[in-house]
């Protein structure tokens, strides 16, 4: 059985944020799969007592803390200047709500 | 006549002090080689010849004023195009990023440009560091030194060229799954992949944070380790940065290098690998043998799982990473008008526009292993096998030092080859993918005299143990010395 058939990939693309045309539906349904059966060695492996780990060095697990100290925030500066659109030092886009009007 | 090839970071600095050139002539020349080499190359996707002469005079108006200067200072140096030099633009080869320039230094450019270190430019990669063979840049093809019809590897592919074909003294590039190591192994130079939390990550453009490291792509294993040691250390920046003392890094000892154990793979010695890089793995150990090391078998049972364990785990946080490129925050998207759209058909048409097939396809893959019902069932288990691999890795280095194995299975293979079959392409790096998960260093550098009996570089790999850099280049700098020249 396929895990992934066109309303499936038609979904995750939605949560993705992607549109997907139908030229690569066709290419993208396929290599999904071939790399899904990849993944079939994975249920063989015995993980019946083993906590999954996220990475990072072991003998640096440690919390980090700092002074808490006040920092200044501004609405200018380079991060602010490289929005490509942005008003009173606001990132500016399109508007959320519909005007019913 | 300066002979840019046979620089190094470490004459360099050598003949700068001497007085056998100055930093700026030396930048004059890079730029003007560049400009015809780069023709048939394409390493570098931008050069900035103004900040970069400006850079080198600072250089050597330290020299005239007797000041001491850093091993590094004036030294030409090429960088990823995901790493961020403020001012620069930095596509990481996007199309989402097309005009983005980057707003802020990343910490490896802010300690290099400190000590004075010259940036010829970016250089061109796999578009958001997915990929194999620096091929699926939204940009140009980049063309292997030593064969152009061949890939450099990648995804810091423009990097390696860079070094290789002498465009550059020495580079930076970044390493999710091997690509560091795998372009330095298809381009005859020498890559080294830090350990997970020693080089800062900030100002890097995050692929797969728990994957994720900065590194040198270097000539020779020494100036790997000059090169390593400026841009290691804590930093507040980085959550994951650790507090690791390398000032020896960059200084080789014998006495330690006779003392290492030096492991190999029990899986790894299949018949199927290429002959050419079994007969380059075989010289390998038969010269780290003569330098009087013992070498021994180590079992790591669960590592054939890690390719499959990489491919669920890099694309879930491959997935999340890149939700912020929206084309509305860094940089608009060319030909899209943005009055014309509701904000969700803006971020649709954006991310569809500016992202390329090889970057929707992990996206996408990782939303699926994400998804609820598969959450399970696929990056659970995955982050379980990723627990079993680390110990295989844990037990392997009880009984030795550092572990010895190819980097790439395949020397590098044609332009076009493997793009359109993505499995064959997730393939080449088999052997570089275990050491991201697992978090340890790994060197990658040139067989000694490869050129023997390949016509393509050759290439091996030295892994140690955790913040054991050390280990790996103390080894890697006495083994390059048994070339002959």
């Amino acid at each position: 059985m396929d895990l992934i058939d066109k309303n499936t990939l038609k979904h995750l693309a939605d949560l993705a944020r992607i549109k997907i045309n139908e030229k690569d539906e066709e290419n993208l349904l396929k290599s999904l799969r071939s790399i899904l059966s990849y993944f079939e060695e994975l249920k063989g492996v015995d993980t019946s007592n083993v906590e999954p780990v996220d990475g990072g060095v072991e003998a640096n697990f440690m919390n980090v803390f700092r002074e808490d100290e006040s920092r200044k925030n501004s609405l200018t500066g380079n991060g602010v200047d490289s929005f490509p659109s942005s008003k009173n030092g606001f990132l500016e886009i399109p508007s959320i709500f519909e005007n019913k009007e | 006549m300066i002979k840019l090839h046979e620089l190094t970071i470490k004459n360099f600095h050598k003949k700068l002090l001497d007085k056998e050139f100055s930093a700026l002539e030396i930048a004059e020349n890079f730029f003007n080689y560049i400009k015809e080499k780069d023709k048939e190359i394409g390493a570098y996707l931008f050069l900035a010849e103004d900040e970069a002469l400006k850079a080198a005079e600072k250089t050597d108006l330290a020299i005239a004023k007797n000041e001491n200067i850093s091993p590094i200072s004036g030294v030409p140096l090429a960088i990823k195009d995901n790493i961020l030099i403020k001012d620069y633009l930095a596509t990481s080869s996007s199309k989402i990023l097309e005009n983005y320039r980057a707003s802020y230094d990343a910490t490896v450019i802010k300690k290099l440009k400190s000590k004075g270190a010259v940036f010829l430019g970016q250089t061109n990669m796999d578009e958001f560091a997915m990929g194999s063979s620096t091929e699926t840049s939204a940009y140009q093809i980049t063309h292997n030194p030593y064969d152009l019809s061949r890939v450099p590897g990648g995804s810091s592919g423009g990097s390696a060229a860079a070094v290789a074909a002498h465009e550059a003294v020495a580079a930076l590039g970044s390493d999710t799954g091997g690509s560091i190591r795998q372009p330095a192994a298809f381009c005859g130079v020498v890559g080294l992949k830090p350990t997970y939390g020693a080089v800062s990550r900030f100002g890097l453009m995050a692929m797969a944070s728990s994957l994720d490291q900065i590194g040198p792509i270097t000539k020779t294993v020494e100036d790997s380790a000059i090169l390593f040691k400026e841009i290691a250390g804590y930093d507040e920046f980085d959550a994951t940065s650790a507090k690791v003392n390398y000032d020896n890094v960059d200084k080789p000892d014998f006495e330690k290098v006779k003392k290492l154990k030096v492991g190999i793979i029990k899986e790894y010695l299949s018949p199927d690998l290429d002959s050419n890089i079994a007969k380059g793995i075989e010289k390998a150990i038969s010269e780290i043998k003569s330098l009087g090391l013992k070498i021994k078998e180590v079992s790591l049972p669960n590592v054939k799982y890690a390719l499959s364990c990489y491919y669920i785990i890099m694309p879930a946080e491959v997935s999340s990473n890149l939700a912020r490129f929206d084309g509305i925050r860094y940089s608009p998207v060319n030909n899209v008008d943005r009055r014309k759209l509701n904000l969700l058909d803006l971020y649709k048409t954006n991310r569809s526009l500016g992202f390329g097939p090889e970057v929707k396809r992990r996206i996408i893959l990782g939303t699926f292993v994400l998804s609820s019902g598969y959450y399970d069932a696929y990056y659970n288990k995955a982050q379980k096998v990723r627990a079993l691999i680390k110990e295989d890795y844990k037990k392997a280095f009880n009984d030795v030092d550092v572990i010895l194995t190819p980097v790439s299975p395949t020397p590098p293979f044609k332009i076009g080859e493997k793009i359109t079959d993505p499995i064959s392409m997730y393939l080449s790096d088999i052997f570089t993918i275990p050491i991201n998960l697992v978090g340890v260093p790994a060197l990658s550098l040139p067989v000694n005299n490869w050129q023997d009996f390949s016509k393509l570089p050759i290439g091996f790999q030295l892994v140690g143990r955790h913040f054991h850099e050390y280990d790996i280049l103390n080894l890697g700098q006495f083994y390059e010395k048994l070339k002959n020249e």
